[in-house]
Parts: C-alpha cells; sequence; structure tokens
C-alpha cells in the first residue's frame, strides 16, 4: 500500500517536472569478500560501485539516485539465501544483482522466487538457473556453461585437434560445462575423439595424481574448465615436465584473463588458448575504451580485472531495465528485462525474453609472447558473442 | 537460580517472543526465526561438550542430516509435515546413533576427530548422491505445507518447536541421566567404579544431541526452503562449536545466548563493512580474555556484584 | 599401473607427504605440549607462502632468503601472540583457547587482505630447481626431489633437538606432566612461548616451501588446517616419527585414492583417519593416555 502511494507520488513529481529530492531506488548487491572467493568479489564490486557513481553522475534513474547496498555473501548458499532475504525486508531493495558460484546463484533464484524480486546473476555460470530452475524473476548476464562449452568445441575444430583430454573440476559448473563441451563437439569438431575425462576436485592444490595420467594418454589437445587457482597450480606442477610443449591447451574459465597472465608472467605455458570478459589492453570501440579508463582511474591500475565488467553490466541492465518500466514493481521490472537490450562497454547485449539469458560474448584467443612485455597477451583477439 | 523462577522466566520470554508478529517487521520475524533456530542447534551440542565432556568437531552432519531428510520428504516424497519432521528427527538421531556407537569408544581429540571424520563423510554423500541431494547446487525449491508458507505462522511453528527442543532437554539434563553424565564428565573412571556404564551413557548423549540437531536442522531447511552441502560442511560444525564456547558451556543458558549473539554479530558486522571478520574477531579476542567462562561468566559476575 | 607409473605416483605421494610434514610437524610440537587446538595454523601457513611472495618476487629476495624469512616472521608473529595473548589463557578454561585462535583467524585473514589485497599471486621455482630430473624409470620435477629431501632433514633435526638435548628433555616432559615441571623449576611460561614459536615458525617453512607450487590466493588456509591435524592424529598425538608416518600415510592414500577413486577424492584424509582411527584409537604410534 504505502509502496503503491510511494509511486503515486513519483509519478505525479515526474509529470510536475520537478527535481525534488527523492527516495533513492536501492539496489542490492552481493559478492563474496572474504574467503576464498574474494578474487573475484571484489573486482566484480568494484565494477559495481563504478556503474553506480556513473549513472548517478548522469542524474540517476527516472530522476532518482541509486544507492546501492552492499554485503558479502561468504560464498556460502545458506548465507547469500538469509542475506538476501535480509536486502529485501530489511533494506527494502529493489532488485537484487551478483552471486558468484552456481549454488549460491541457484540459492538466491530460489529466493527471488520466493520473494518475487528481482535477480540478476552477473558471475554465476550454471545453465540450470536459465533451463530447468528458470522462472520469472531471474536474469543471468554472465555467459553460460553451453555458450563457452560450444566456443571450446568450436576452437577444438579450428586447430584440427582429433585426440582430446578433458579436464574439469568435479562440482557444479564442470559437470556442466563438460556436458557443454561433449554435446557440441559433435557438431564443431567432428573429428575429435575424447580418449580421457579427469575430474580433480573443486580447491585442489595438488595435481600430480593427474598430470603423469594425461601425459601418458597421448593427447594433441587439452579442453579444461581449470579455473583461476587450479589452473595455476595445474601449470605450476605440470611445466617442469615439458607438459605444455605438446599440447594445446583449450579452457574455459577466463585464464586468459590479465589477471593470471601478469601474475605468471615467464611461467605463464605455451599453447593455452582461453576466454576472458575483459582485456584493458584491447578494446572494441570508443565506449569500451571510456570504460577502461574510468576503471582505471577508480582501481589506480591500467592493468585491469575483468570481473569488475560484470559487476558494471548488472547494474546498466538494472538501471536500463527500471528506466523502461517506469517503475519500481517488480513484475514490471522482469517484464522490462525481457528482451532488453544494452549498450554495454563489450557491444550491445539482449536479454532473450525466453530463456533470460543475455547474450554475453567473450574474448578469446591464444596467449602469445610479444616483445617488450614481460606478460602474455592475447593475439589475435577475437570477440565470440552469441547471436541474439 | 531456583528452577521455578527459570521456569517463570522462560514462560514470559516465550510469550513475549509469540508477540513478535504483531511488529509487522518481516525482517524481525525472519531473524528471529534463523535466532531460535540456531539457539537450538547450539544447545543440542551442550550436551556433548557441557555434560559429557566431549567436544564434537562434526555436529553439523545431523544438522545436515535432519535438513535433508526433511526436505527431501516434503517435497520428492510429498510426505504432509506430520510425517516429515518425525521422520526427519528419527533419521537423524539414528544416524547419530550409528555413528556414536563407534565415536564414543574414544575420548577427548581422538572423539573430536573421529565425529569430523564421519561429518565430512556426510558431507561427501550430500556431495555425490546428486539425484536424491541435488549434490552441491543445494536441495531447492521445497514443498511447504500451505500453512507454513506465511512467515508469522512459520515463526510461530518454530518458536513452539524450538522451545519444546529446550524444554525436552532441559528435562533430560536435569534428570538422573543428566547427573550422571555431569558425574562422567568430572570423573569418568570414578563413574566407572560405582558402576556407570560410562561408555553407554555417552552413547545415548550423542544420541540426544543428534537427535535434537536434526530438529533444528529441519526447521532450517523448511526456513531456508533449501539445503546445500555447506550446511554439512566442517565450518558449520566449528560454527556451532564457537556458538556454545562464547555462551559458556558450563550453564545450561549459555549456549542460547552464544548463539543469538554470535549469529546477530555476524549479520550486523556484514551489515556496516566488508572488514566484518576484524570486528569479529577483535570482539571474540576481548570476550575470551576479559570473560574465560564466556558470556554467562558476565552474568554470574555481574550477579556476584548486584548481591542478588 | 605399469611399474614406473607405480613409481612416479609413490614418488609424487612421498613429496606431498614431505611438504605437509614439516607444517604438521609444527602442529604436533605445540598441540603435545601446550594441548592448544590452533585453529591459526593454517593460517600461518598462509602467511608463511605470501612472506615468500613478498620476499622473493616483490623484493627479489633469493629462494632460500625468502624460506628462512618465512620462519622468522611467523616466529615473530607468534611470539607477539602468546606473549601478549595466549598466555593469558593457559590457566583458565581449555575450550576457550580454540575460541582464541578461531579470533586469531579472522583478524589475520583480513590483516592479509588489507597487506596483499585479494589478488592471486605466484612464486617462482628457485632457478637451479626449475627443470625435471631423470630419476630410475622416472622423470620428475627437480623441486620435488629438493622437497623429498628437505622433509627427512627437518624431522632428523627436530629429532636430535627433541630427544638428544636439554631443552628437548624439558618439552618431552612438558607433554607428559607441566605441573611436575614447575615444581622442579623449570620456566615453564619460557618453554610455552618457545614451542610455540617453533612450530609456528614451522608452519611458515611449509608455506614458503610449498608456494612456488601452487596458486597463492585468499582462502588457501582453509583445508590444510584440517589436513594437518589429520596427519597428527592418525601419526599418534606428540610422537614426531608418527607424524612423519602420519604424513607418509596421507600422501600416499591422497595420491593413489585421486587416482584409483577420484570420485572420493573430497573426502580421501577422513576416510584414512576413520579407518585408523577405528584399528588404532589412539594413532598408529600413539599409547593411550592416563585419565585426566
Amino acid at each position: 500500500m504505502t509502496k503503491r502511494l510511494l509511486m503515486l507520488i513519483a509519478g505525479a513529481a515526474v509529470l510536475a517536472g520537478a527535481a525534488v529530492a527523492q527516495e533513492p531506488i536501492r539496489l542490492g548487491a552481493m559478492y563474496p569478500l572474504t574467503g576464498g572467493g574474494a578474487i573475484y568479489g571484489v573486482p566484480a564490486m568494484a565494477g559495481h560501485q563504478l556503474a553506480i557513481e556513473e549513472i548517478n553522475k548522469r542524474g540517476g534513474v527516472m530522476g532518482r539516485k541509486l544507492e546501492s547496498i552492499e554485503r558479502d555473501d561468504k560464498m556460502n548458499p545458506s548465507t547469500a539465501s538469509a542475506t538476501m532475504k535480509e536486502l529485501i525486508t530489511k533494506d527494502n531493495v529493489h532488485l537484487v544483482v551478483g552471486g558468484l558460484s552456481s549454488a549460491v546463484g541457484l540459492g538466491m533464484s530460489e529466493v527471488s522466487k520466493q520473494e518475487k524480486i528481482v535477480y540478476i546473476s552477473t558471475i554465476a555460470k550454471t545453465i540450470q538457473m536459465t533451463t530447468s530452475k528458470l522462472h520469472p524473476h531471474v536474469f543471468r548476464t554472465a555467459s553460460n556453461t553451453d555458450l563457452e562449452g560450444d566456443t571450446m568445441a568450436m576452437l577444438v575444430g579450428k586447430y584440427h585437434l582429433k585426440k582430446l583430454c578433458h579436464l574439469q573440476l568435479d562440482y557444479a559448473y564442470g559437470q556442466d560445462l563438460e556436458i557443454g563441451v561433449v554435446k557440441a563437439l559433435p557438431i564443431r569438431a567432428p573429428d575429435a575423439k575424447i580418449v580421457l575425462t579427469l575430474k580433480p576436485k573443486l580447491g585442489a592444490t595438488d595435481f600430480n595424481a593427474f598430470i603423469p595420467q594425461v601425459m601418458a594418454a597421448g593427447c594433441d589437445g587439452v579442453v579444461s574448465g581449470l579455473w583461476g587457482p587450479h589452473f595455476v597450480s595445474w601449470v605450476k606442477q605440470a611445466s617442469p615436465l615439458g607438459f605444455f610443449d605438446k599440447i594445446k591447451w583449450i579452457s574455459g574459465g577466463e585464464i586468459a584473463a590479465h589477471e593470471i597472465a601478469g601474475e605468471l608472467k615467464g611461467e605463464y605455458p605455451d599453447n593455452v588458448i582461453s576466454n576472458t570478459y575483459e582485456l584493458w589492453y584491447h578494446s572494441i570501440d570508443p565506449l569500451h575504451k571510456t570504460f577502461q579508463e574510468a576503471l582505471a582511474k577508480k582501481l589506480g591500475t591500467n592493468e585491469t580485472p575483468q570481473w569488475a565488467m560484470l559487476g558494471y553490466n548488472g547494474v546498466m541492465f538494472a538501471a536500463a531495465a527500471i528506466e523502461k518500466a517506469k517503475s519500481l514493481d517488480s513484475d514490471k521490472i522482469a517484464a522490462a528485462l525481457e528482451g532488453l537490450t544494452v549498450n554495454t562497454p563489450v557491444g550491445k547485449l539482449t536479454i532473450d525474453p525466453k530463456t533470460h539469458q543475455a547474450n554475453t560474448g567473450q574474448f578469446w584467443g591464444p596467449m602469445v609472447k610479444k616483445p617488450g612485455k614481460d606478460y602474455r597477451v592475447m593475439e589475435p583477439v577475437e570477440f565470440i558473442q552469441p547471436k541474439s | 537460580m531456583p528452577s521455578r523462577n527459570l521456569g517463570i522466566a522462560a514462560i514470559v520470554i516465550v510469550l513475549a517472543l509469540a508477540l513478535l508478529p504483531l511488529s509487522g517487521s518481516r525482517y524481525a520475524l525472519d531473524l528471529s526465526t534463523q535466532v531460535l533456530i540456531y539457539c537450538l542447534f547450539a544447545l543440542s551440542l551442550n550436551v556433548l561438550i557441557g555434560y559429557i565432556g566431549n567436544v564434537s568437531f562434526g555436529h553439523a552432519a545431523y544438522f545436515a542430516i535432519g535438513g535433508y531428510s526433511c526436505v527431501i520428504l516434503l517435497t520428492t516424497y510429498q510426505w504432509p509435515l506430520m510425517l516429515a519432521l518425525p521422520a526427519a528427527i528419527v533419521v537423524s538421531g539414528l544416524a547419530a546413533a550409528a555413528i556414536g556407537y563407534f565415536c564414543v569408544r574414544l575420548t577427548e581429540i581422538y572423539f573430536a576427530m573421529l565425529t569430523l571424520a564421519f561429518a565430512m563423510l556426510v558431507w561427501g554423500v550430500a556431495f555425490k548422491w546428486k539425484d536424491v541431494t541435488g549434490g552441491d547446487d543445494g536441495f531447492t525449491g521445497v514443498l511447504m505445507p500451505k500453512l507454513l508458507e506465511d512467515h508469522a505462522n512459520f515463526f510461530w511453528f518454530t518458536l513452539v518447536s524450538v522451545s519444546v527442543g529446550v524444554a525436552l532437554l532441559w528435562m533430560i539434563c536435569h534428570s538422573a541421566f543428566g547427573l550422571t553424565l555431569v558425574a562422567i564428565r568430572e570423573n569418568a573412571v570414578r563413574a566407572g567404579f560405582v558402576g556407570v556404564d560410562t561408555r553407554k551413557m555417552r552413547w545415548a548423549a550423542f544420541t540426544v544431541a543428534g537427535t535434537f540437531a536434526g530438529l533444528a536442522g529441519a526447521l532450517f531447511g523448511m526456513y531456508n526452503r533449501g539445503m546445500y552441502i555447506e550446511n554439512a560442511f566442517w565450518t558449520e560444525s566449528a560454527q556451532v562449536l564457537i556458538m556454545v564456547l562464547l555462551g559458556g558451556i558450563h550453564s545450561f543458558i549459555g549456549p542460547l545466548i552464544g548463539a543469538a549473539v554470535l549469529y546477530l554479530l555476524q549479520i550486523v558486522t556484514n551489515q556496516y563493512t566488508p572488514y566484518w571478520p576484524t570486528v569479529l574477531g577483535t570482539i571474540l579476542l576481548i570476550v575470551v580474555l576479559v570473560l574465560p567462562d564466556g558470556l554467562t561468566g558476565l552474568a554470574k559476575r555481574f550477579r556476584i556484584f548486584s548481591g542478588s | 599401473m605399469t611399474l614406473p607409473v607405480f613409481l612416479t605416483n609413490v614418488f609424487y605421494g612421498l613429496a606431498l607427504a614431505m611438504n605437509m610434514f614439516v607444517i604438521a610437524s609444527g602442529l604436533n610440537l605445540i598441540f603435545g605440549v601446550l594441548r592448544v587446538i590452533n585453529f591459526a595454523h593454517g593460517m600461518f601457513y598462509m602467511f608463511g607462502a605470501y612472506f615468500m611472495f613478498t620476499v622473493t618476487k616483490s623484493w627479489g629476495a633469493p629462494f632460500i632468503v625468502g624460506v628462512l624469512a618465512a620462519g622468522a616472521g611467523l616466529a615473530a608473529i607468534a611470539l607477539v601472540i602468546e606473549r601478549f595473548l595466549l598466555r593469558r589463557l593457559y590457566g583458565k578454561e581449555h575450550l576457550m583457547q580454540l575460541l582464541f585462535t578461531f579470533a586469531i583467524v579472522l583478524l589475520m585473514s583480513d590483516a592479509a587482505k588489507m597487506i596483499w589485497g585479494t589478488d592471486q599471486y605466484s612464486v617462482g621455482y628457485p632457478p637451479s630447481l626449475r627443470g625435471a630430473v631423470q630419476l630410475g624409470p622416472t622423470i620428475v620435477p627437480q623441486y620435488l626431489v629438493f622437497l623429498c629431501a628437505a622433509g627427512p632433514m627437518i624431522a632428523v633435526a627436530m629429532w636430535l633437538a627433541v630427544d638428544r638435548t636439554r631443552w628437548g628433555r624439558i618439552v618431552r616432559a612438558a607433554t607428559q606432566d607441566r605441573e611436575m615441571l614447575a615444581a622442579l623449576g623449570v620456566n615453564v611460561p619460557m618453554v610455552y612461548a618457545m614451542v610455540f614459536t617453533i612450530g609456528s615458525a614451522l608452519a611458515g617453512i611449509g608455506g614458503a616451501l610449498a608456494a612456488p607450487r601452487i596458486a597463492l590466493a585468499p582462502g588457501m588456509d582453509a583445508t590444510i588446517i584440517n589436513e594437518c591435524f589429520i596427519i597428527v592424529i592418525i601419526g599418534g598425538l606428540g610422537h614426531l616419527w608418527g607424524s612423519f608416518l602420519g604424513a607418509l600415510a596421507f600422501g600416499f592414500v591422497v595420491q593413489f585414492g585421486t587416482i584409483l577413486v577420484p570420485n572420493w577424492q573430497d573426502v580421501l584424509p577422513y576416510l584414512l583417519m576413520l579407518s585408523v582411527l577405528l584399528i588404532r584409537p589412539w594413532g598408529l604410534l600413539g599409547r593411550p593416555e592416563l585419565s585426566r
């Protein structure tokens, strides 16, 4: 009742064209800021804050300021669910963005379903969110495991690989990505055959049980979903044996990100072809360049992390949806998100009205040495975006 | 404190809490529901720590078994709540009895580590048995009885369940059985000499603790509308252990206070700063250094000074 | 599994075991003497690895300096914690020490975030140990050969210190009966401080030794603490060689178990502990304790 009254007042104010100070629009943001997930959560939150600042500088949404209410989700689905309920019932947020890891994403999606508040998932890639567990109020601006698996299969075909070893982490993301790859292989690379599938555990730091098996299998290519620290540990343990000398490593999990290349520097192996959401040294258009400069200014470094883009785009979609809906009603925001196109730094993204999935693209390419640089760069860069 | 006064105090507190839905705040209801559940969970653990002097590092296992059983029976098998909830409690009790049978052969740190090992197996089963538990995606989409979908109703339901649970634990701990347990804690050898079958008694206590943790877990699964493997992970066991220690292990109500305080502290600190671990860590440090008996030690001190 | 493959895996199991032993031996020392369940030991390990990063990568110091600096750094941190905080708790409720170490974990995790941020880091191998070496029928990384040698060296050094010196005798006595020790005029608080410092330094050294072969990232403290406790417990509390044996069992079970039953790799250490405790309730080399 009060909500409706407020909205009525809001509408009246807009009609009168008066720039009266109004109650801000409240956006809940949840990323892991402590523990193992903080590698991704902290930069994503920085991108989120940048988007909020930019929008408010432009005058906000519907003439109202955006207020960001930020919480640590601790990468624990129960904590995340409770925290999201708190954002909804205590802070009265109008929309929630964020969530890392499949379980947290699905847990938050469940709360969004019960409470009928729109949730935009910005990082979690599990395909279930936009298939079997889809509901009217959940949307995703991250990529997903089907898209990622399809591109990996395409690269297998492009490099004419025949004998593949398949490495995936043994948990939700790895299992979903495995399905994505296996589904796409017969279409994208009919000649390729998976001869060995291995699944290290999530959080593994010692891969010595797996490295000899892959080396003995005689593969000419590895398709992998080992992300972040897993990939780094694998590299450090396998490189001394010359593992990467004769194998193409085609990988999802964004290991082409500069966070990894810039840290491993000379240790980054040959023959890696992978993806990333963002490359600070490569921009596709002036808008992208502007975003990179703004982020560099905010973070105080040119070598900005890729995850900021995901936090940034989540806010942009939220703001555009509210603007289009001209309302803070969840059902209207959800309706506005269906088919919504937003001009993001990495091109125009559109949310599919059926699956609620944005056609988010990623940069794919081989990681090569460049004279004068002590870290590897992606070259040539290919921006692969699914058709909307 | 005479038990009659305590009983009156308890009734007053429960009645006061029962009026909470009148405040109209969803948030207050949600938060109180969570706190009540963790209070029961912590209290059930203290049957082991406070009464037989054995620390369990794996108490989350029974919480998770209760929670998973309840939500799976409600959702997958569509049992009515009146069957699903008791069944969940029985399942966690049986699991505790089976695991406890092995654990009570050991004492001290070896006991603690064995409970940890079993709990991690429970976690492993929840993780790998994907068809039934949903694996690490979690079990979501719980079918709730219509009546309990209302937040106030669920709060009342939790309040009644937790109150009954606490009352039963009170009676158990203050019965002849409970006194025997204290005797075992104080001196197991001597208790053995006077004819107490210490292992059997500890086994019984283990089962009681697991059963009530199962009730807490079942309530949690319904409140959360889902269970996740993280609920069985060792960090969850550590969390409830910290609650008990914070409240104080030498009094019946200590764990209740510890659970409420720690849970609320975690939530409130997260609201104000991403550096909540520093704030929480500092508070815990002060409590440990100043109040060796936990928070109930504070209450005792206060009572001494006020002379009552 | 052919013989060369088998031997390769034996070697990898051994390397893992030796790295774990260095960390776990510190925990064993602390637990054996102080009876403190030190939750923060994993955090000490993480700090050791991060110190290694700062000293070798940011300051460009050689590998061995990094290892020593990690040991010294953790010794300093431990000394401060023991001297100003932990010491106040010895006479009080035993379990409160657990709450105390939990608070230390929270504070140190945030300190790490403030000092090093949340990026992941990489420490290079020392230049002389970068490649691989032919070892019998297999080729293995040189660095692991170094680890396999470093473990037993530390074990023997500790054994000499604990078994052959006066200080060692006092430490062993402290694991048995500290009241008697105090009555005999030994400065027990001093012994405790030294034990806590040395045990923590070992965690730091273990972290520094692990650093070149893994990614350094927040959260790396989480599982290591349980694994260390498992090693200490299955070996038998307060037994140096027990921990050595426990580490070997851990290394081989994890290495071969991961290959043979990959589905259960998450719980392998726990299965190992379960089987040991059900058969030998006091660990492999432990003896039943006298009643309190």
